[in-house]
């Protein structure tokens, strides 16, 4: 049999599934967000070309929850990229016990994110929540506070909430990365009088440069997509505040029933991911040419 | 020097404390509170063990599954342990599954020299760029019309979708560290393609394997969106959506609902303890979860 032959006939399993529950489906998506398909009104589907497209791009509905998702993703990166850097940078050292440090990491990563999301609506909860007894325990608060009942209490609260489960991966990322640096580069610069401040800024961080674009790559990519938690933790509330677009998607799609709609805003959120990950790409690849 | 070394030391003890503080300690209060009254939940400041003890909880979930309706506890609790099982028979599925077909697909990919083997290997990858969001609106509808909808064995073919190019991947970088000079001592022997991938490259393939299906089961158990949207009666939820059902439901006592969650978790934070080798060399060769 020839190679080609026998790559068909080995990935055919594989690459049927995955066409089927992802290319097919893309297609239709795409079909369906040309046409005025809302299932409230049956026997009313017709082809209406971009016109979903032009009613979201013109319309503060998309917007305001574009603005939202990028606060809340740019947020959640940040926080992301400085807790794991800080995390790896420790386990890089040599010390007894790193290895239970490193194996405990995997507790938040493990937690699937709707759990996560019940565990942070409980230490926040405004009447029992352990954030408020230890606030005020230690005198940052006067009274308990309905942390999710407000901006920015609330956007802060989903970004650290968000986060806990994110940055182990993007801590055992960076301390692989960490651990390609070779020790005699970081010798010769003490022997040279580099300060530990100097070290980490002229031999850590541009040799991490790789690792750290591909984190905040794809930490970028998940966040921009965000939904489960949102789901648990504020419904898109209070008052919109937290209405990213994977809930305007699920709220237009499966409460409105406004099929064409929800497909349209949803390849608008597909294509702004996909430009923002080419971008990246090439911005922070060149970057590391240099 | 020695009181250097010593500060040192320290420095990374605080340091590590502070991060197993945070990595550990909210999951630990989560199971901790679900061994407590709802009323000691209360208290200010807060009780961190729990004394005395209290099982009632864990007792409801368990009496609701057998006695239903009877038992009195509420309706979240009753069917909880079958969407633990659903869970179960979901993840265990997708990795069974995901690993084998995924193997297949893997080899040619690693191994066979053929026309368009870039091209499969980006392909497979990109289908991972699209949002399950914009997927979702088609699924569901299609699921629906072939009545395909609220059963298990959707959302075991949907997650495949999504696992499966993730366990290629890791699996066709795997399969290039085995050395080709044993797989041409096959050849040599007689072999066909099939028994050298059977007899040499499966068997020396175990460790990536496990990782591989252990990443699968992990990622599968946590899976929401999907989930939610194609379950209609009890009998196809799973355990994440009864963690998002008792979360926004205000009527349930609170010490169920964390609970509920503590169960949850249990299986892939045994998982990660367990394979945390395996784990994290998988994490680090393959890509990301989300």
């Amino acid at each position: 049999m020839s190679p080609g032959l026998l790559a068909i006939f080995f990935s055919a399993p594989a690459v049927l599934i995955i066409a089927a529950t992802i290319l097919v489906p893309f297609g239709m998506a795409v079909f369906l967000s040309l046409h005025n398909w809302n299932l409230k009104r049956p026997g009313r589907e017709r082809f209406i070309g971009l016109e979903n497209y032009a009613d979201w791009l013109t319309d503060s509905d998309f917007w305001e929850p574009l603005r939202i998702t990028f606060t809340f993703a740019i947020g959640a990166v940040i926080l992301i990229l400085i807790v794991s850097l800080l995390i790896a940078l420790l386990l890089n050292e040599k010390f007894p016990g790193r290895g239970v440090v490193r194996a405990l990491l995997l507790v938040p990563w493990a937690i699937p994110s709707v759990v996560n999301a019940l565990l942070w609506k409980w230490l926040l909860d405004p009447n029992y929540g352990l954030i408020n007894a230890l606030f005020l325990e230690f005198r940052l608060i006067e009274t308990y506070q309905a942390w999710l009942g407000s901006m920015p209490g609330v956007m802060i609260w989903l970004t650290i909430a968000y986060s806990w489960i994110h940055i182990p991966l993007a801590t055992l990322l960076l301390l692989s990365g960490l651990q390609t640096i070779p020790d005699d580069i970081y010798e010769s610069a003490i022997v040279d009088g580099a300060s530990v401040w100097q070290r980490f800024a002229f031999i850590t961080l541009p040799l991490l440069r790789p690792m750290l674009s591909i984190v905040i790559i794809f930490e970028m990519i998940f966040a921009l997509k965000v939904f489960d938690i949102i789901f648990v933790l504020t419904a898109g509330g209070p008052a919109d505040a937290t209405n990213v677009l994977g809930w305007t998607i699920y709220t237009e799609t499966f409460r409105k029933l406004d099929f064409g709609a929800g497909s349209s805003i949803a390849m608008l959120l597909g294509a702004i991911t996909l430009a923002l990950a080419i971008l990246f790409y090439v911005f922070l690849d060149r970057g590391v040419e240099q | 020097m020695k009181a250097r070394a010593r500060l040192r030391l320290a420095v990374i003890y605080i340091g590590a404390a502070i991060v197993m503080l945070g990595t550990v300690g909210p999951f630990l209060w989560l199971v901790s509170s679900s061994f407590q009254y709802e009323r000691q939940l209360l208290n200010i400041p807060p009780q961190w063990l729990p004394n005395p003890v209290v099982l009632d909880s864990y007792r409801e979930i368990f009496e609701g599954a057998v006695l239903g309706e009877e038992s009195g506890v509420p309706y979240q609790s009753r069917i909880f342990l079958r969407s633990f099982a659903n869970s179960f028979f979901v993840a265990g599925s997708v990795a069974a599954i995901a690993v084998m077909t995924g193997a297949y697909a893997a080899y040619p990919l690693a191994r066979l020299d053929f026309r368009g083997r870039s091209t499969l290997l980006f392909g497979i990858l990109a289908s991972r760029l699209i949002p399950g969001l914009s997927l979702a609106i088609p699924i569901v509808l299609v699921a629906r019309q072939i009545g395909m909808s609220d059963k298990i064995v959707t959302l075991v073919f949907i997650n495949l979708s999504f696992i499966l190019p993730y366990v290629i991947w890791l699996l066709q970088s795997y399969f290039k560290s085995i050395p080709v000079e044993l797989e041409d001592a096959g050849r040599i022997d007689g072999c066909s393609r099939l028994q050298v991938v059977h007899k040499i490259i499966l068997p020396l393939s175990l460790p990536g394997m496990t990782s591989a299906a252990i990443l699968a089961f992990m990622l599968s158990w946590g899976e929401f969106l999907f989930a939610l949207l194609l379950a209609e009666t009890p009998a196809s939820y799973t355990s994440t959506v009864i963690v998002s059902l008792f979360a926004t439901d205000v009527d349930v006592n609170f010490v169920s609902i964390i609970t509920a969650g503590v169960l949850s978790v249990i299986p892939p934070i045994c998982f990660a303890l367990i394979f945390q080798r395996y784990i994290i060399s998988g994490l680090l060769s393959g890509s990301l979860k989300g």
